[in-house]
């Protein structure tokens, strides 16, 4: 790992002779929203680095909506994204242990991971419901990226963490290496100083290990009182960077059309005889939370939450599952 | 360079054609359906395929076929649904979709030199009758194999010679019960478990497996217990909403596992910690 740097103008110069022969999105802010979009050297001042975050959880670059599963794979273009914050790049681990499992690897999913070039960048502040750290998640990123991105004054610096990485360095030739440790103390003065917010944001919140505990006992009455609110539409889970499950659909010819599912729809668990372990909907609910906090921690590696909050900003029953945690502790 | 491996042409959504042979009426609401599929098919026993129509739907079904047999395979369709509907509707000649074989089958090796137990009911009769086959085939390794079974009424018995085949099978018991009797019944009256007090068994040498709906597998595992079965002695089959096969969809999840990878054969001691078993 090591670092580069260039001016913030030749790096977008760079992007757009990289358009050629990449699809480039990167994180654009407009009064209403910060999101990716297709880079265009025109609206280089609109891109936000280093903002926590876009509102297209990172997952949705790799597993799309809907697809057509049983087309020839489409070799696409190489692509590169830009501004991913680290809580999204910690979440692909888990999307990795699942569809790149050794016995039925999803080639569509292999095929796009392969062929982007992931630049994360470090969060230098927080938003309302950000709460990585208290998850062990570092609100910067040291690996799972190809490299990751930081905005200081007129330049960018990068992050060199991969072979991927290094190869787009090389192709930035107008940046130069970084010797002089002094001129990356602003980083180390970012990371802490985000730290501190989320520490303080977060105060009282069980670590993800606790929080299973919580889960585990939590009694049936916190799941009906929560879930009295919840009208299963599923955003929790849609905007989720490690939510991944989904559905098959038939279609003529024997094709198959995957689309994403979640198990705060109803019926997602019913089988054709009709029962459906997940029909009540305090259930179903707590499905989520067993999933997320018990089940998956004990199947996989990679955690199922990484505090990124974005369910938290999605409910439209105002359901935030930190209080859930905090009302249990 | 970039090296090609199998998974980069494999794709795991494909589904294999296969042409619909025989179509057997079991039931009024049971049918047998005889595959044949474009390629020779190579399951083990206790796994499960993805079977499609065309454009319609696909549904999770275990074999009722032998697992020894590669060039067709059977599958035993009650009508539940939509799906399973339209495929009673289907004719001889039609293309189905089969993938698979996935999960993890019935350990029949490990049960070389014990006696095998057989609790089942209902549709569970299909898997259990592809369990037979293979253990048909190494019966010399076996020391016995007794099947209790037990269906709604005497009509919802489907594969009825096969009572009268394993019996005169060597080694071999089946015994059956009925709910609800009618007139041509002169059997036992009762669920499945209740059989369990008339056989004999080498509890310590032998394995039990469950296959059935929730209800029996749930009180078939306690009496099980009770009978001094050990929960490692003790597998059950699963069923779940199978969708992908591939452990990713998530439809299957039953707690922390995936049935349709992990299992959909388990041991009771590999998943007695979880209380979302019998739901
Ligand atoms: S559960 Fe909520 S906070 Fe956790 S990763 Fe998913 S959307 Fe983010
Ligand atoms: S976003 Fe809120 S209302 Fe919608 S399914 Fe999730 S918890 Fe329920
Ligand atoms: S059926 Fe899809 S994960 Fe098991």
């Amino acid at each position: 790992m090591y670092y580069i740097s260039i001016k913030k103008e030749d790096w977008h110069r760079s992007l757009e002779k990289l358009l050629t022969s990449h699809d480039i999105f990167v994180p654009v802010k407009d009064e209403f929203s910060l999101d990716y979009e297709p880079f265009r050297l025109s609206q280089a001042e609109n891109i936000a680095y280093n903002t926590p975050k876009p509102a297209t959880p990172l997952k949705n670059f790799f597993l799309p909506v809907r697809e057509n599963v049983t087309s020839a794979m489409n070799n696409g273009r190489p692509r590169i994204i830009i501004g991913a914050p680290n809580c999204d790049v910690e979440a692909l681990g888990l999307l990795d242990e699942i569809y790149l499992d050794e016995a039925f690897t999803d080639p569509f999913y292999r095929n796009r991971r392969k062929s982007t070039i992931l630049v994360s960048s470090d969060c230098f502040s927080v938003n309302n419901h950000c709460h990585c750290t208290s998850y062990g998640v570092k609100p910067y990123t040291m690996e799972g990226a190809d490299m990751a991105l930081l905005s200081e004054g007129d330049y960018i610096f990068l992050k060199v963490i991969s072979d991927k990485g290094e190869e787009l360095a090389r192709q930035l030739s107008s940046a130069a290496g970084v010797n002089d440790p002094e001129s990356l103390l602003f980083a180390d003065q970012r990371h802490e100083k985000t730290e501190a917010l989320l520490a303080e944001l977060n105060r009282g919140l069980p670590d993800y290990q606790a929080t299973g505990e919580i889960i585990r006992r939590a009694g049936d009455h916190i799941w009906v009182k929560y879930a009295s609110k919840c009208v299963s539409c599923g955003a929790c889970t849609t905007i989720c960077p490690t939510c991944s499950c989904f559905l098959l659909i038939d279609k003529p010819d024997f094709k198959k059309v995957k689309q994403m599912d979640a198990c705060q729809y109803p019926g997602f668990e019913r089988v054709a005889g009709g029962e459906d372990a997940l029909f009540e909907l305090p259930h179903r609910f707590r499905n989520r939370y067993m999933c997320k906090y018990v089940w998956r921690p004990q199947k996989f590696n990679s955690l199922a939450c990484t505090g990124c909050g974005r369910c938290i900003e999605a409910c439209i029953g105002k359901i935030n599952k930190n209080e859930l945690f905090m009302e249990l502790t | 360079m970039m090296i090609l491996m199998a998974s980069d042409t494999v794709n795991i959504y494909k589904p294999l054609r296969a042409t619909l042979g025989e179509v057997i009426e079991e039931s009024p609401l049971i049918r047998t359906f005889v595959l044949i599929p474009d390629e020779k098919f190579v399951f083990k026993t206790g796994q499960f395929i993805e079977l499609a129509v065309d454009g319609v739907g696909e549904a999770p079904f275990t074999p009722s076929s032998s697992p020894l047999v590669t060039d067709r395979l059977e599958v035993t369709v009650m009508k539940t649904g939509y799906v399973t509907g339209i495929m009673h509707e289907l004719k001889p000649g039609a293309v189905m979709g089969i993938r698979g074989p996935y999960g993890r089958g019935y350990p029949v090796s490990e049960f070389k030199g014990k006696e095998v137990l057989i609790l089942g009911g209902g549709c569970g009769l299909a898997p259990i009758r592809s369990l037979l086959f293979a253990l048909e085939h190494m019966k010399d390794d076996l020391e016995k194999v007794i099947l209790c079974y037990g269906s709604k009424t005497p009509a919802d018995c489907i594969y009825k010679p096969l009572f009268s085949r394993l019996n005169s099978i060597d080694k071999f018991e089946a015994y059956r019960t009925v709910d609800v009797t009618d007139d041509d019944w002169d059997g036992p009256v009762g669920v499945a478990t209740a059989l369990l007090d008339q056989i004999k068994v080498k509890i310590e040498n032998s394995v039990a497996v469950v296959c059935g709906p929730p209800i029996m597998m749930k009180f078939g595992t306690i009496r099980l217990l009770e009978m001094g079965y050990r929960d490692e002695q003790i597998y059950l089959s699963m069923e779940k909403n199978m969708s992908c096969g591939l452990g990713k969809c998530g439809h299957c999840m039953m707690g922390e596992f995936f049935v349709c990878k992990d299992g959909p054969v388990f041991t009771y001691r590999e998943i007695k910690h979880n209380p979302e078993i019998w739901k």
